[in-house]
């Protein structure tokens, strides 16, 4: 980060002033500031993604002992492995001699690791094996008092296979971390008695906006037909002239339901995740349907239901699954305040008929890929936003407040149906496009970057001089 | 009917990326045979794309030329901010290799896009693969693949912008 001497640093009051929550008044105002300020930026790299869980992948990525892929815990390079002793392991991938990246890779399967540099070598559980001609080296004896290994992660937590990281510690248990929001990676993970996996083929983006502005769209029911009408008339189009099953339109909002059957709504859990759902207008043109007994006796009705409905999940802050017309995982990765990658994966139920797949994989490049006729339009808008963000005229954001006059409660049947507690609920159709899912994002977000703020401005931080 | 040439594989390239250039989509689209195959391989690893698309993901895969006449109905549509203003391109193929008797053919390429909204550049660049067939009495492109060799997409990609 550069320090400039006239930009004071951030305080917590200057902070909370960002976010107006009073939704007990019926009021919640983002201030535009929150996507736009390089400080603001630097304060969630370091104390949201660089401290805190953070989705890593997926263990169905390290089958053999010795597999390995790469992954970036905020900025920071990691390297998630299956060692010799078949347990898992996370570690820096950045040489303690001189800092290189010591895996060159995404993924493979090796051994040992090799330091590009100077050929320090690694095994594949982190542990150092061999500094090149250490004997002639003529260290001395506090050289050793140091550990040589590729310093391992804080923390590492795998709930049902799905593997999150962390650089601190100090940090809940996975399991408290994610909380209710588990029962929502359940319904992913148990489509499948063996689990699921990615598909081969890993299609990257990027757009020129802030990462919080893909946080909240994966969330954000309100967008769908004003950005996405291409798409949505062409599934039209499709199902009239039958063009193939694998394109008939899931969102089918004209669809047969039964009387009083919600058509969307929303929950939010602690610690910022949060899902909005909506009824699957077609649930027999899903890859998922072929199992629709099979899912009923293995997890029960009230579970196989859920799993054929539209979901939006995001486990905060970096990770969102997407699982209506087929099914996607995204990694978030900011890479400034204005510009952020998307490392996005076709996830599948290990053991699907090759057909499903099929039918899986042509839904998704279609809604998903940026190369598609979906995604490219949500990109653009977000890079439209970010132009706009520039302006400090009206610098309230209007778009947090559908929903507030609304009374859900916590929680409502559906979620019952599959023992889920959330914090709040919403329940309704498409119209609604509830804008309060987004305040838990807010709420977790200013709560955790207080934590480690000064109050005034007294106390901040040394200038250089 | 003529035998499949050099010459013949040439025009349709460079024809094809200027009606793509100059917005001529139906002129681009009688290119295509009905049945042709429409694909753009995403990649597995560092080095090596996928190469099923039917247990693989791929960036684009149609298996009909339907599918291409439904992306030019999405650009023209005005209902895709993704599309609206539609990017600048040139085209630029070179390195032709054809194998006559195969009726085959494969060229490198590099697609210079503009951004006129954002006033920004961008180029994609990589390899086409080309296999044709007669049609109607006439030669037209059965299967394209185009191995995407940037495959860092920046926002966004289409069918014109490769």
């Amino acid at each position: 980060m550069n320090d400039f001497a006239q930009i004071p640093a951030l305080t917590g009051s200057e902070l909370s002033g960002l976010i107006d929550d009073r939704a007990g008044e019926g009021i919640f105002r983002v201030n535009r500031g929150v996507f736009t300020d390089q400080r603001i930026f630097e304060l969630e790299m370091k104390h949201l993604f660089e401290s805190g869980w953070v989705f890593l992948g997926l263990e169905s990525q390290l089958r053999n002992r010795h597999d390995y892929f790469a992954a970036r815990i905020g900025r920071v390079p990691v390297l998630v492995t299956r060692g010799a002793d078949d347990q898992l392991h996370a570690f820096i991938n950045s040489c303690p001699h001189k800092g290189a990246r010591v895996c060159q890779l995404q993924k493979g399967n090796a051994r040992i690791h090799v330091c590009p540099y100077h050929s320090w070598s690694f095994d594949s559980s982190g542990r150092n094996m061999a500094i090149k001609d250490k004997s002639g080296g003529h260290y001395a004896a506090a050289f050793d008092q140091d550990s040589h290994d590729l310093p391992r992660i804080a923390r590492l937590g795998n709930y049902r296979g799905f593997l999150f990281g962390s650089l601190t510690s100090d940090v809940p248990s996975i399991e408290d971390h994610l909380g209710e929001a588990g029962r929502l990676l359940d319904l992913i993970v148990d489509q499948s008695p063996q689990g699921i996996e990615l598909v081969p083929g890993t299609v990257t983006f990027t757009y020129d906006a802030n990462w919080k502005l893909q946080l909240e769209n994966c969330s954000d029911q309100y967008h769908f037909t004003s950005v996405h009408p291409s798409y949505l008339s062409l599934l039209d189009h499709r199902a009239e002239v039958q063009w193939s099953k694998a394109t008939r339109n899931v969102f089918d909002p004209n669809s047969e339901r039964d009387e009083g059957e919600a058509l969307g709504g929303s929950y939010t859990f602690a610690n910022g995740h949060v899902l909005n759902w909506r009824r699957a207008g077609a649930p027999d043109a899903l890859p998922l349907y072929e199992n629709y007994d099979e899912l009923a006796e293995r997890v029960g009705t009230a579970r196989r239901d859920w799993m054929l409905r539209s979901r939006n999940l995001t486990i905060f802050p970096n990770v969102q699954f997407a699982d209506n017309a087929s099914s996607q995982l995204r990694i978030i990765q900011p890479i400034s305040v204005n510009r952020t990658e998307m490392r996005t994966f076709c996830i599948a139920p290990v053991g699907e008929s090759a057909e499903a797949r099929r039918i899986r994989i042509r839904q998704y490049e279609d809604f998903f890929n940026p190369s598609g006729l979906a995604t490219p339009d949500d990109a653009v808008v977000y890079e439209a936003c970010q132009e706009g963000f520039t302006s400090g005229q009206m610098p309230w954001l209007q778009g947090y407040s559908r929903g507030l006059a609304s009374e859900f409660g916590q929680s409502n049947i559906y979620a019952e149906d599959i023992g889920m507690a959330p914090a709040h609920s919403a329940l309704g159709d498409p119209s609604l496009g509830d804008e309060t899912i987004f305040h838990a994002y807010y709420r977790t977000w200013l709560e955790r970057l207080l934590a480690v703020l000064p109050e005034c401005s007294d106390s901040a931080r040394a200038v250089p001089a | 009917m003529s035998d499949f040439s050099h010459l013949i594989a040439e025009r349709i390239i460079h024809s094809e990326g200027m009606f793509l250039d100059q917005r001529r989509w139906e002129e681009w689209l009688s290119l295509y045979a009905e049945d042709a195959v429409y694909w753009v391989p995403a990649w597995k690893d560092e080095n090596e794309p996928t190469s099923d698309p039917d247990s693989e993901l791929s960036l684009i895969y149609y298996a009909s030329r339907a599918g291409l006449v439904d992306r030019v109905w999405r650009l023209k549509s005005g209902l895709s901010v993704a599309s609206t203003p539609l990017r600048r391109t040139t085209h630029m193929t070179s390195g032709i290799l054809v194998e006559e008797t195969e009726a085959k053919a494969s060229a490198a390429f590099t697609v210079h896009c503009f951004d006129p909204k954002r006033r920004t550049a961008h180029n994609f660049f990589g390899r086409y693969e080309y296999q044709f067939g007669i049609r109607d009495g006439g030669w037209k492109i059965t299967q394209k693949v185009t191995i995407l060799v940037n495959d860092q997409i920046p926002s966004v990609a289409d069918f014109y912008l490769l």
